[in-house]
């Protein structure tokens, strides 16, 4: 059944998602730093205020994942920020990840060389994002 | 004694020259993305920066499937970083954005050299194969590029 994006529920559900897969344990092995999303509002699309996702990641495990202000999440040591359009193109597929970052559609935050370097995770937790079902706030 | 011009000297600014800059007032987010992740290997590793500090080319990076280019102007110790590409390169790189990424976890082996028979090596020589990384201006300058690989790697 369809969550709704961005609630408790949603980031519950994405961090079971990111515990079952094999391929996101064996690449982020070493991996030891929070990563912040920042879902910036967009009022016409029914996303009145930014949002933020805090995802605590340690060594191929997510221990936490949960929504808060996006103050919360600018705090990470990464941290990636784009409006809520752009997070539901990535959540859908229509938007690589690595290809919004490097056309800019998609701001990171945080040392290059570390998330150059988890390259394969970070695509894989793209992956699980996807296959949470989500209703999304702008076709209700 | 204390020396009566030693404040003035102290005082006295240190122009600083950024090894890493850029030629566009708007660096396009994959020239930022380059020019940072070049800053901060060089800052991160000795052999690294010795590289950067003998290598004098213009190398051409093309990201096939988002239309986006950069040229690296490496000048003995400096980095231009040009959107598009700039005439008069050496070498141009051109690959999809997975590809260009996954060319900076090349892993480095003996004598400097990429290593190509691990997973991430296996799958860009396959790419070379397939003809999905083109590497325009190789005769002649495998030693340019190695030098670009070894301070474009992660790893």
């Amino acid at each position: 059944m369809a969550v709704e994006a961005f609630s408790d529920e949603w980031a519950r559900q994405f961090k079971d998602e990111v515990n079952k897969s094999s391929m996101y344990k064996s690449a982020a092995k070493g991996w030891k730093w929070t990563v912040g999303l920042v879902v910036e509002a967009e009022p016409d699309k029914n996303v009145p205020e930014s949002v933020g996702v805090v995802m605590d990641l340690f060594d191929g495990e997510a221990r936490d994942i949960h929504v808060g202000p996006a103050s919360d999440a600018q705090a990470c040591n990464f941290v990636i920020t784009a409006p809520y359009s752009r997070w539901k193109q990535v959540a859908k597929k229509e938007l690589d990840a690595t290809k919004g970052m490097l056309q800019g559609k998609l701001k990171l935050k945080g040392d290059l060389p570390t998330i150059v370097r988890y390259t394969k995770a970070s695509q894989e937790l793209t992956e699980c994002t996807t296959r949470v079902p989500v209703q999304w706030p702008d076709e209700k | 004694m204390h020396d009566p011009g030693a404040r003035a000297v102290a005082r006295r600014k240190i122009a600083t020259i950024e090894p890493v800059e850029y030629a566009d007032a708007e660096p396009s987010a994959f020239a930022s993305m380059l020019g940072g992740l070049i800053d901060a290997n060089i800052a991160a590793s000795p052999a690294k920066r010795q590289d950067f500090d003998q290598l004098s080319a213009r190398v051409g990076i093309f990201v096939t499937d988002i239309d986006e280019a950069v040229t690296l102007d490496f000048k003995r110790g400096s980095l231009i970083v040009h959107n598009g590409l700039q005439p008069r390169r050496a070498i141009t790189i051109r690959a999809e954005a997975a590809t260009v990424m996954n060319l900076s976890n090349l892993k480095i082996g003996l004598f400097g050299m990429p290593v190509y028979y691990d997973e991430v090596g296996r799958d860009i020589a396959a790419k070379l194969v397939q003809g999905k990384l083109r590497i325009e201006g190789l005769l002649g300058n495998l030693s340019t590029l190695n030098s670009v690989t070894r301070i474009f790697s992660v790893q």
